[in-house]
């Protein structure tokens, strides 16, 4: 009885640290960190394709985290080392910057603010924008003469929206700023996890809706999505962000990736959250499928 | 001083968001409420009836399915749930709803199984009708425990119902999940805390109008206890 006792805390204490050091970012793993829709998820199987293929790096993925604040807290934290953004979220209460909407400028402050304050990396964009598109059913759409956000004024106030779980409360880009420069108040506001407003739109739940741009089921379900005509919203291209520690470690890390700069525009983010969420393919096998497409993958 | 240098701009923001914070634990607390209000309309009589006709398989068969619902994580279930209710508060009600029942049902079952037989049959002997046996006796000794598990039921369903934000059905978990998307820290502590306050006053006011109810009934119970 007591033998046996020994020879469990000795194997504890031998598989203790074993499985200790497992965690963190020992030696020649990182780990990339994606938001809870499809994108970012297929954009970290293409770093990691990249990664494992060009270098001796092993990569691990965490999907479905919170939000882009939790995943910068996360890189933050060092629990994961990389993550696709998006450059508007610089307005999102990280540190202090410049107002302006002019494409260059916030990539500027994306790029010097993230390396200043926290020391990472923000890649030159990957080709596309993931913006806010306001969306209704195109039936709505057709009967009302609705191109622009503006057009929808009179309609608001009947009107039950949709949105994701942070628009109501974001502050340079969110609905307290919107109403302010549209003059628009909508009937109800119903914040849900983002990947239910298109159903909730296409069957009638809600009315009108706060999408995200790149979606394929904007196609899928013939939605409309209106003009920002009075530019409201901010840009929001995509870029890989790296934790510069990492990269100083494995400089070879940062050519892989710097391969997807400018190579994926919006209609091809777009077929390829098609894939993903309308013909059920998994996020790695498009990702690979892309890659090789392109001739960055054997 | 960390402390005073945190608080005073937490009171402004208190002061400024009071409106909203008010607005969602209204939200929440009738979510919760009617949720468990319906789980106790369907799960006591059903215990009851479990407990009196003594049915062996369909027990098995009624506490199994409790149980599965109760075992279903929230976040599936409510997504389940969408087909069927939509997006908003319906659904989250219902689930909410369905994940009262188990310990609603426990524990009237339980209640009304620790009714001594022989003091049943002394009340049939002395006259006591059907329904005078139900009302005068098994309920009143049954009321504990079912008072237990309405209260360990709400405390649960409060704190779950922070969920329904994600699929429109409003309430704490708004200010809860926007904080966490925005990275506004006080927000997702002033929802995390505001669900925690309604849980203990829910509990308190529960176990209030218990010690009322029981000191009307004039027996002298033993002091409940949560399960």
């Amino acid at each position: 009885m007591k033998k046996n006792a020994w020879y469990a805390v000795l194997g504890l204490v031998i598989a203790l640290p074993l499985v200790l050091s497992g965690c963190g970012n020992s030696g020649n793993k990182i780990v990339i960190g994606a938001q809870t829709y499809t994108e970012p998820k297929i954009l970290a199987e293409m770093y990691k394709a990249l990664i494992e293929d060009r270098t001796q790096v092993k990569v691990d993925i965490k999907p479905d985290l919170a939000s882009s604040p939790v995943v910068i807290d996360a890189m933050k934290n060092n629990d994961v080392q990389m993550a696709t953004l998006y450059t508007g979220e610089v307005f999102n209460n990280h540190f202090e910057v410049k107002p302006t909407k002019d494409r260059q400028e916030v990539l500027k402050e994306a790029q010097e603010g993230f390396d200043k304050h926290f020391g990472f990396k923000w890649f030159d964009p990957l080709g596309f924008e993931n913006t806010y598109a306001f969306t209704v059913r195109k039936e709505v759409a057709d009967q009302n003469h609705l191109k622009n956000i503006s057009d929808v004024k009179d309609l608001a106030k009947t009107m039950k929206l949709g949105v994701d779980t942070t628009w109501l409360e974001r502050e340079n880009d969110g609905y307290p700023a919107f109403q302010k420069a549209y003059g628009i108040q909508f009937g109800q506001t119903f914040p849900m996890e983002i990947g239910l407003v298109y159903e909730a739109v296409a069957n009638k739940k809600v009315d009108i809706v706060l999408a995200y741009s790149t979606d394929p089921r904007l196609k899928q379900y013939n939605l409309q999505t209106l003009k920002d005509d009075k530019q409201f919203f901010p840009p929001y291209d995509a870029s890989p962000v790296i934790r510069k520690d990492v990269l100083e470690k494995h400089p070879e890390v940062g050519e892989a990736i710097g391969q997807l700069v400018g190579k994926i525009d919006a209609q091809t983010m777009t077929d390829l959250n098609y894939q993903v969420d309308v013909e059920k393919k998994s996020e790695k096998e498009v990702a690979r499928g892309f890659l090789k497409k392109i001739g960055l993958l054997e | 001083m960390v402390q005073a240098e945190l608080s005073i701009p937490y009171v402004d923001f208190l002061k400024d968001r009071y409106p909203d914070i008010l607005r969602a634990a209204g939200e929440h607390l009738a979510i919760s409420g009617i949720s468990v209000a319906i789980g106790c309309l369907v799960a006591i009589p059903t215990g009851i009836f479990l407990a009196r006709r003594r049915i062996p398989w369909l027990q098995s068969v009624i506490f199994a399915i409790a149980n599965i619902f109760q075992t279903i994580p929230s976040l599936a279930l409510l997504a389940l749930l969408i087909p069927l209710f939509g997006i908003g508060t319906k659904p989250a009600v219902f689930a909410l709803f369905l994940y009262s029942l188990l310990p609603i049902l426990r524990n009237t079952y339980a209640g009304f199984q620790s009714v001594d037989p022989s003091v049943l049959e002394s009340a049939r002997g002395m006259g006591y009708s059907a329904a005078q046996r139900l009302l005068q006796i098994q309920l009143p000794l049954a009321f504990p425990y079912m008072m237990s598990g309405i209260r360990v039921t709400t405390v649960y369903v409060i704190s779950w119902a922070t969920l329904a934000t994600l699929i429109g059905g409003g309430g704490l978990g708004d200010l809860i999940f926007s904080g966490l998307g925005v990275n506004k820290k006080e927000l997702i502590f002033t929802g995390a805390a505001s669900a925690i306050i309604l849980a203990l006053l829910a509990d308190l006011l529960l176990g209030r109008i218990e010690r009322r109810v029981t000191r009307r009934a004039g027996s002298n119970q033993e002091p409940s206890f949560t399960s």
